[in-house]
């Protein structure tokens, strides 16, 4: 392994890239453009305010908590924040009727052992119920209601709390996960994914049509130089790309006009749920594999338009079975070993665990989902200096 | 048959021509007389049902230039792509300085000049070389310098290779296989497509490469390049089926020119395809 022609290879992907204006507009304009556009969309579907109502089993502290969310009445006209606060705390009977009779949206449950969770370092647990019907919809009621609950507890419990813990409850159908929770992690992944694919791919092919890579294979570098240099040379891009992802979404977090940006990132609620640093490291192990399955998937393609034609194949599939559309136990058994083996499900398990749920390294989802990440990165490297032909190594 | 050319030709061999890096293997071979530059024994190489090269026995004494010359298909390429360590022969052994090959380390002394340009459009010149010459070794900035001016692209260092015209393409190419100085210089088709007056250049820079001791194969279906080689060699049909200069191979043709020659020696050998 020579340091001097990885160097080499790195310098030349990084020159053509600056030479490759649309390229770099690819990388960077187009993610945040699409994460404007979807915010801008979901952010137009909240119309009404949020109907709220509060049912107290924590005694004490419960009352506490839902006084500070009642005095909040008053600001709730200043806060952008559309949630209709209710004056009184009622019973989980009256609620549910509520729920079912359309009289309420959302109702916030603050369950018997809350004192015991604002101890702990998960923060307390509690439970938001809404109909159930509506699903995309009630993602976005409690999102808010997850800003109002926020600002509640600050006032509520002196000192810092860990961000609560919500679970959501329906009053019919299934109990349903939040689909914003789990969209904005996605994204990144998705992104990082299919961009780095596309380019990684679509620059080997060249290489093999062009003969480029014939006279590089005619030189004394290795393959594994090859993959290493596109590696890294893709990789600094793909590095670029995933911290103005992340900074685009938690520059979103601290716009104080919460309210209309509520339903784009669910990250709003949770600012310190997990560390950033994870989720890119997350993202980009995500990226290494795909710059290695781009110099695989060249091989199978003549032209670039061959390369789009695997984007179906390839990544489409990916982004269905990876978890975040309908959990991988809800899908049909002989999908559920596939999904478990795509790199995808794992990254965009993780960034969700680390965005949203706020874990860190110490949890074994991320560390199950960061191990399988460096295999499968590690294998589609072996792979793609496999489909490197060449008579010596 | 080598006689006449060989003894004008074969003036002192200048090991300084070879890369640092090859210098180790390429000049000691270079300076025992005997190693052949490059050498096949009973190389065949099939694809599938198709002998692409089918039985070549050939040893090239160093400091020459050999031209191969056959129709398309004969298997021109494959045979280069054999003698340089490119491609794994089916059967047979080949040798770059007494080295065999296929060797990753024998690549370093060997300049390799493909027929496609094999150059990064999106790059500047100057990058396109800069980057294969990190590929070969440590060289700095005069010596990349050099290659440019050798092709006359010194003064397009900046220009990005979409702007340049096809022949200047070429010749960076040519610039990117010679950049480290090799001491076997095998360049397939490097005068297609280009004009007359850029080939008289290109063979003009081939012949000061063998003056100072490099050793070339250069292969062409273009007959009137052959006067300018040392030495022929005819393949058809995956084998070599004559070899000696241009004058002796007209003379045992007893023709007036290479292609008749060349249609002559094919037509004696019996086994070669159409």
């Amino acid at each position: 392994m020579s340091p001097r022609r990885v160097t080499a290879l790195i310098r030349r992907i990084v020159a053509q890239f600056r030479r490759d204006r649309r390229t770099l507009a690819l990388i960077f304009v187009v993610p945040i453009a699409i994460s404007a556009l979807l915010g801008w969309v979901l952010r137009d579907q909240q119309t009404t305010p949020v109907r709220l109502g509060i049912v107290n089993d924590g005694g004490a502290a419960g009352a506490r908590i839902a006084q500070a969310i009642i005095a909040t009445r008053a600001e709730s006209s200043i806060l952008p924040l559309p949630v209709d606060v209710p004056a009184s705390t009622i019973t989980d009977a009256e609620a549910r009727s509520a729920l079912r009779d359309d009289r309420l949206d959302v109702v916030l449950v603050i369950p018997s052992d809350v004192v015991a969770g604002l101890a702990s370092a998960t923060g307390p647990h509690l439970v938001v119920m809404t109909q159930g019907a509506n699903p995309p919809t009630e993602g976005g009621q409690v999102a808010q209601v997850r800003q109002v609950l926020a600002s509640a507890l600050a006032s509520a419990v002196p000192g810092a709390v860990a961000a609560p813990v919500i679970e959501h409850q329906t009053v019919f159908g299934a109990a349903n996960q939040d689909p914003f929770d789990a969209l904005s992690p996605f994204f990144i992944g998705f992104f990082v994914y299919f961009l780095v694919f596309i380019l990684t791919g679509i620059s080997f092919l060249r290489e093999r049509v062009g003969g480029t890579l014939e006279r590089l294979l005619a030189t004394p570098v290795t393959k594994g130089e090859i993959v290493l240099g596109y590696t890294l040379g893709f990789g600094i891009f793909a590095t670029l790309q995933v911290i103005v992802l992340l900074a685009f979404t938690l520059m979103r977090v601290d716009v104080p006009a919460i309210g209309p940006l509520g339903a784009f990132s669910i990250g709003l609620a949770v600012p310190s749920a997990g560390n950033p640093l994870l989720a890119f490291v997350v993202a980009l192990l995500l990226a290494i594999g795909a710059v290695s399955l781009g110099i695989f998937i060249s091989t199978f393609a003549r032209t670039e338009f061959q390369i789009l034609q695997f984007i179906p194949i390839v990544i489409v599939p990916q982004g269905l079975l990876s978890g975040i559309f309908w959990r991988i136990e809800t899908l049909p058994g002989p999908l559920q070993p596939i999904a478990r083996a795509l790199p995808l499900t794992y990254a965009a398990d993780g960034l969700r665990e680390i965005m949203i749920q706020g874990r860190g390294l110490a949890a074994s989802g991320v560390q199950l989902d960061l191990a399988v990440l460096v295999a499968i990165a590690a294998l589609f490297v072996v792979l793609a200096a496999g489909t490197i032909r060449r008579e010596v190594a | 048959m080598r006689d006449a050319r060989m003894t004008q030709t074969s003036a002192p061999l200048r090991p300084s021509r070879a890369a640092p890096a090859a210098v180790s293997a390429a000049g000691a071979a270079a300076h025992a007389s005997a190693t052949p530059a490059l050498e096949g024994r009973g190389l065949v190489k099939t694809y599938g049902s198709i002998r692409a090269v089918d039985g070549v026995d050939i040893a090239l004494p160093p400091g020459r230039i050999y031209g191969l010359l056959g129709p398309n298909g004969a298997g021109k390429t494959t045979l280069i792509r054999l003698l340089v360590g490119l491609a794994r022969p089916t059967s047979g052994e080949a040798y770059v300085l007494g080295r065999r090959v296929p060797s990753r380390e024998m690549l370093a002394s060997i300049g390799y000049m493909t027929q496609a340009d094999g150059i990064y459009p999106e790059l500047s010149v100057w990058e396109n070389i800069r980057f294969f010459a990190a590929l070969y070794g440590n060289f700095d900035r005069e010596r990349l310098m050099d290659a440019l001016r050798i092709v006359e692209l010194d003064g397009r260092a900046g220009t990005p290779v979409l702007q340049l015209s096809g022949g200047m393409r070429r010749r960076l190419s040519l610039a990117c296989a010679l950049v480290h100085r090799p001491p076997v210089v095998v360049l397939d088709e490097p005068t297609v497509g280009i004009d007359p007056a850029l080939r008289v250049q290109f063979w003009r820079h081939f012949r000061s490469l063998s003056a100072e001791g490099a050793t070339l194969l250069v292969s062409s279906h273009v007959m009137d390049e052959a006067d300018r080689c040392d030495e022929l060699l005819f393949i058809r049909g995956g084998k070599v089926i004559a070899r000696g200069s241009g004058e002796e191979l007209r003379r045992r043709a007893g023709t007036a020119d290479l292609e008749e020659a060349f249609l002559r020696f094919s037509g004696a050998d019996v086994g070669a395809t159409a």
